[in-house]
């Protein structure tokens, strides 16, 4: 989608949204700790679709889950899970996810970014 | 009676005087019962009697067992009934002298009173219900036919639209093919002055001649869409507006729906509320412009409802002067008649820059929203859009709500985005009014196919406007004038019609709304202008070229026009076969005499 010259375009985008991911992981962090659910979820819808537009389809994925999660569902939001604690137990662990997939695009996209 | 001496051998007082004796039970009925009673019955007499407590005195408690008044004598006897003293006769009542009967009898009447009363209640409420039966029953029959109607009446607008929006899509579809078919056959053409000096005049009568034979299948489809459509969103936005007093908080809705017609008028002096607008005034309007553009502008006319000048145009204006400053180059142009004004509603900043920028690069004029609830208020601000790209979970106001308010008052497509597609969720989407689904995440080709689906008419054939190239460094000269000529059309058909300045909506939104920010634009020549030049030419075609105050500056400009427009001006010319109002058979030959020429 770039052109030679609008490279700064991609890259503004990029960054905006390694910084937009930052700040999620921050407010996941926060909501983890107060058991919040409901913002859990929100939270991984929003970061699931700027993600899932970029491409960065494994960050994107974890962010799914944890949308269902916070919705008390299981994984692929089928069937439901009542368990809270476990679901806090599963977004943690796909928050953790969520996380190293992120490093991985972070330092892949700065690398990019630099060589360009 | 019993003192009457002729009668004394019948009936008289008795020896004591304390009750009287009717000594010959015969005789006195024949004779003197009639007489005194009105009825010869003896029986009743004595009933009579008894009834005012007279008791029959008996004879066989005295010894010897005979009466002294003889074996068929009856003796009556009451205390109160004695000879000579008529005083006490007042003391003899129906109901007083027994205590114990009487009350009885009173006990009796009463309660047959009561039971006639309740009689009558009971009848009364019977038919009191029955009645109310009655009604209910024809209240729920007339209910139910009310629902059918409105059903079937639901139904039968939906579809109505969806299939004149095919038919539509189609000719236009048609159209947009053969004219760019010929455009392309004329366009190199465009670099011969002889043919351009001997098709000006052709292309000058053509808007005319066009005018007068306004009606080809496509402008008549058009108009009677319009026709029908005004009538079509009123069912709709009642019906919805039934829904939603079944469904939803209805009072929330109706204000926003006052406040849309109210602001709206209030706003844009002159433009009135769609909602009020009757299929006369939207053909008036509609009508002559679209006789010299065909049909697409008239097309995205009825689809934004209102053809004016939006006065909230300073927001777009930096975005759109945005999208224009963009580098294009390289960029595979989808080629619009016009840039098309695409709102963005979109919560997610990521989503919203790619989203953009695929827009921009598409040469649409984009503008944002971060949620529903801004979406809205821009849209019940007036300004008109040809396409929203709505995302759905957002906060404040969702994209579903968000467009079911939207869709109380304006029918611009809406695309919801979304990553949550599954088969119900969109169902829910096309229920309240959304026209497509892109799902998310989008690319740039599925994208750009969402945006060709919905905004056919303001394709442009890439043809003719390749063909332009080459003079676009002329555009430079006549980018000042054709500012002036179109502020001299401005003044023509303000004054003619509305429908005029609706046609100028176009280009003072993108061009002089961007000129006077950034006065450069006009001489690069960016595809981007061309673009909207060659918009401004068709769009306005018409009022420039017979104008004859056109300043020779323009010149320039309208012998690009010309190559431009020698597609409509030979059709027009072709035309002259008599207005036959088909425009596919007027083509026909334009290809087959092209061919030559080339």
């Amino acid at each position: 989608m770039d052109e030679e010259d609008e490279r700064e375009f991609s890259k503004s985008i990029v960054f905006g949204f390694l910084e937009q991911a930052e700040q999620t992981f921050t407010k996941m962090d926060a909501a983890m700790k107060d058991k919040n659910l409901a913002e859990l979820s929100s939270l991984g819808h929003f970061l699931k679709g700027s993600s899932a537009t970029l491409g960065f389809t494994k960050v994107k994925d974890e962010c799914e889950k944890i949308q269902h999660y916070g919705h008390k569902k299981n994984e692929t939001g089928e069937s439901d899970e009542p368990d809270e604690d476990k679901c806090l137990r599963l977004i943690g662990e796909s928050i953790a996810e969520a996380k190293r997939a992120y490093e991985v695009v972070n330092s892949l996209m700065k690398q990019f970014y630099a060589e360009a | 009676m019993l003192e009457d001496p002729s009668y004394s051998s019948v009936v008289r007082w008795g020896d004591d005087g304390e009750s009287f004796v009717v000594l010959e039970n015969e005789k006195f009925t024949k004779s003197i019962l009639p007489k005194h009673f009105k009825h010869s019955n003896f029986a009743s007499f004595v009933r009579q009697l008894n009834k005012y407590d007279f008791h029959k005195v008996r004879q066989n408690n005295e010894e010897g067992g005979s009466s002294i008044y003889g074996a068929n004598a009856w003796e009556f006897r009451h205390p109160e009934f004695k000879a000579n003293s008529k005083d006490s006769l007042d003391n003899i009542r129906r109901k007083a002298p027994a205590p114990r009967k009487p009350s009885n009898l009173s006990d009796d009447q009463i309660s047959i009173q009561q039971i006639d009363l309740m009689n009558q209640q009971i009848v009364a409420q019977a038919q009191q219900i029955e009645s109310l039966v009655q009604t209910t029953g024809q209240l729920q029959m007339n209910h139910q036919m009310v629902v059918q109607e409105l059903l079937r009446l639901q139904k039968t607008v939906v579809n109505h639209d969806r299939v004149m929006q095919d038919v539509m899509t189609f000719l236009q579809s048609v159209d947009a093919k053969q004219r760019r078919d010929s455009k392309s056959l004329f366009a190199p053409q465009a670099d011969g002055p002889a043919t351009s000096t001997t098709l000006t005049p052709t292309s000058q009568n053509m808007p005319g001649s066009e005018e007068d034979v306004p009606a080809s299948p496509l402008q008549h489809a058009a108009k009677l869409l319009n026709e029908i459509k005004p009538d079509g969103q009123f069912n709709m936005a009642g019906l919805e507006q039934m829904n939603m007093h079944t469904t939803t908080t209805p009072v929330s809705q109706d204000p926003r729906n006052a406040q849309f017609r109210g602001s709206n008028s209030a706003t844009s002096s002159g433009s009135m509320g769609f909602v009020k607008m009757n299929p006369n005034d939207m053909d008036a309007i509609v009508y002559p412009m679209g006789s010299t553009n065909g049909i697409d502008p008239m097309y995205s006319e009825h689809i934004n409802n209102i053809p004016y000048p939006m006065p909230s145009r300073d927001t777009q204006d930096p975005r759109a002067q945005f999208a224009d400053t963009r580098k294009k180059s390289g960029l595979p142009d989808p080629g619009w008649r016009r840039p098309p004004r695409i709102l963005l509603v979109e919560d997610d900043p990521t989503c919203r820059q790619i989203g953009g920028k695929f827009l921009y690069s598409f040469s649409c004029v984009v503008d944002c929203a971060l949620d529903g609830l801004e979406a809205v208020s821009k849209m019940q601000e007036g300004i008109k859009y040809d396409m929203i790209l709505m995302d759905i979970i957002m906060p404040n106001l969702d994209g579903v709500s968000a467009c079911h308010i939207i869709r109380q008052f304006d029918r611009t497509p809406i695309v919801a985005m979304t990553s949550n597609i599954r088969s119900d969720d969109i169902q829910m989407y096309f229920h309240h009014g959304m026209d497509d689904v892109l799902p998310k995440p989008f690319t740039r080709k599925s994208l750009l196919d969402m945006l060709e689906k919905h905004l056919m008419h303001l394709k442009k054939m890439p043809q003719g406007m390749d063909g332009q190239q080459p003079t676009s460094g002329a555009m430079g000269a006549s980018g000042g004038p054709s500012s002036s000529g179109q502020s001299v059309r401005d003044d023509m058909s303000a004054g003619t019609s509305p429908a005029g300045s609706s046609g100028a909506w176009n280009s003072p939104s993108q061009y002089s709304g961007v000129s006077p920010v950034n006065p450069n634009m006009h001489f690069p020549g960016i595809p981007q202008q061309q673009l909207q030049q060659q918009q401004f030419v068709d769009m306005t075609g018409n009022t420039f070229q017979t104008g004859p105050q056109t300043p020779m500056g323009m010149r320039q400009g309208v012998m690009q026009q010309q190559a431009q427009r020698r597609g409509q001006a030979e059709m027009g010319g072709g035309n002259d076969m008599g207005g036959a109002n088909k425009r596919q058979r007027i083509y026909a030959p334009q290809q087959s005499m092209a061919a030559p020429m080339r």
